[in-house]
């Protein structure tokens, strides 16, 4: 009868081992937990596994934690980042949107976080900044980056140092407003040389869709080439110019207001698509955690059981041995 | 017409527009009564550090910090 019973329990533990490879690799250092059956079965110590589900539940906190912090963080700045639209739009309107435009100068500036754990992200906006980079490439063109937080320049720094010319990080440690981007455009404006800026972002659409999005500024010179040329900008001389300025000097007021509102709200943007896939992600983690957890319980429920039933073999099998010696 | 006849002040002093609707701000901010003045004035922290990049090294980053409109 005792053979019977083990023998169902050694079918039950065969496949509870196969089909969780947790249980089946554990390594094997902690030798001295495991315990061998007859039959070639070894099952794992519940000491292990209760210690694995303590540091899974751990996890599935923190990662709760964070998820909740993350979704505060973004209604904070989801309402500024949409009532921030609303600054470059006038510009679009009058000067029109030119990404496909062919300058000798170009300069490309990523923004991304400075922390992790925020999903894919940053990669995306690293990969449509090398695209931009081989587009606007070529013999007499040259491309150069500014790179704004951590995690583009550690991804940028393997393979395009060499065309990087300036790195900003810490942006996101006061609460981003206006005065800050200004001079962050400010010194882009006075350390870089260029003819268009593209300024690569991430939009936010809705806490789970953002897409790499990518703005073009001109510069002033340009913009005078451009609406010679026509089109959108050839209009910009039928507007009346007031007081004593030149539409020269207009023409780099605005690039340079533009820009500085470009970024403004490019940065709320990154931020708020920041804080939506930083949820996304802790969300997907805490529920990969709790489907782990559930796995263990199952795996530490049955060692459980093989155990007692185990001893219960031993002592029956012993008082059996001895009512037969008898 | 004439060419850059009359270049503003700012300009020929090497600020951009930028910095120049920055300082306009900050005066403006600073005419506020009281509550609201501080809070505005919060509104104006800067703090970020930049550093430029030389043939692929990054040369001593540079902190700029709490310096408004300059």
């Amino acid at each position: 009868m005792a053979m019977a019973v083990f023998r169902r329990e050694g079918r039950r533990l065969l496949p509870s081992i196969a089909a969780r490879p947790i249980a089946a690799t554990t390594p094997s250092p902690l030798s001295s937990d495991r315990e061998e059956g007859p039959f070639g079965v070894r099952s794992i110590s519940t000491q292990v596994v209760r210690n694995r589900m303590k540091s899974v539940k751990n996890i599935q906190k923190i990662t709760k934690a964070m998820k909740m912090v993350a979704a505060s963080k973004l209604r904070a700045v989801q309402g500024r980042a949409e009532n921030s639209r609303g600054l470059w739009q006038p510009f679009t309107a009058l000067l029109g949107d030119n990404p496909s435009i062919d300058v000798k100068k170009s300069v490309v500036v990523t923004l991304s976080s400075d922390k992790g754990l925020c999903g894919g992200i940053n990669s995306t906006v690293v990969k449509v900044s090398r695209a931009l980079y081989k587009l606007n490439a070529g013999p007499e063109k040259d491309v150069k980056f500014v790179i704004v937080g951590e995690k583009a320049k550690a991804i940028m720094f393997r393979d395009s140092k060499n065309d990087i010319s300036l790195t900003v990080t810490e942006l996101n440690k006061n609460p981003l407003n206006y005065a800050q981007v200004s001079v962050l455009a400010d010194d882009i404006l006075k350390n870089v040389e260029f003819d268009a800026l593209r300024i690569v972002y991430n939009k936010f659409h809705s806490v789970v869709a953002f897409l790499p999005t990518v703005a073009t500024v001109l510069s002033p010179e340009i913009i005078e080439k451009e609406s010679e040329v026509g089109g959108k900008l050839g209009e910009l001389d039928s507007y009346e110019i007031e007081g004593g300025e030149t539409k020269g000097e207009i023409l780099q007021n605005l690039a340079e207001f533009q820009f500085s509102c470009v970024m403004f709200n490019a940065v709320l943007e990154n931020a708020c698509s920041e804080m939506g896939a930083r949820m996304s992600a802790m969300d997907s983690s805490s529920r990969n955690a709790g489907e782990m957890l559930d796995r263990l319980t199952l795996t530490y429920n049955r060692t459980r059981q093989a155990s007692i039933t185990t001893e219960l073999i031993e002592i029956i099998s012993g008082a059996s041995a001895l009512e037969a010696a008898k | 017409m004439a060419s850059s006849a009359a270049v503003p002040f700012w300009r020929t002093a090497g600020m951009t527009y930028i910095t120049y609707s920055n300082i306009c701000a900050n005066l403006v901010r600073n005419c506020l009564k009281e509550p609201f003045k501080a809070e505005a004035l919060s509104r104006e922290k800067v703090h970020f550090s930049i550093s430029k990049w030389a043939g692929g090294k990054p040369e001593k980053p540079i902190l700029r910090s709490d310096t408004p409109g300059v």
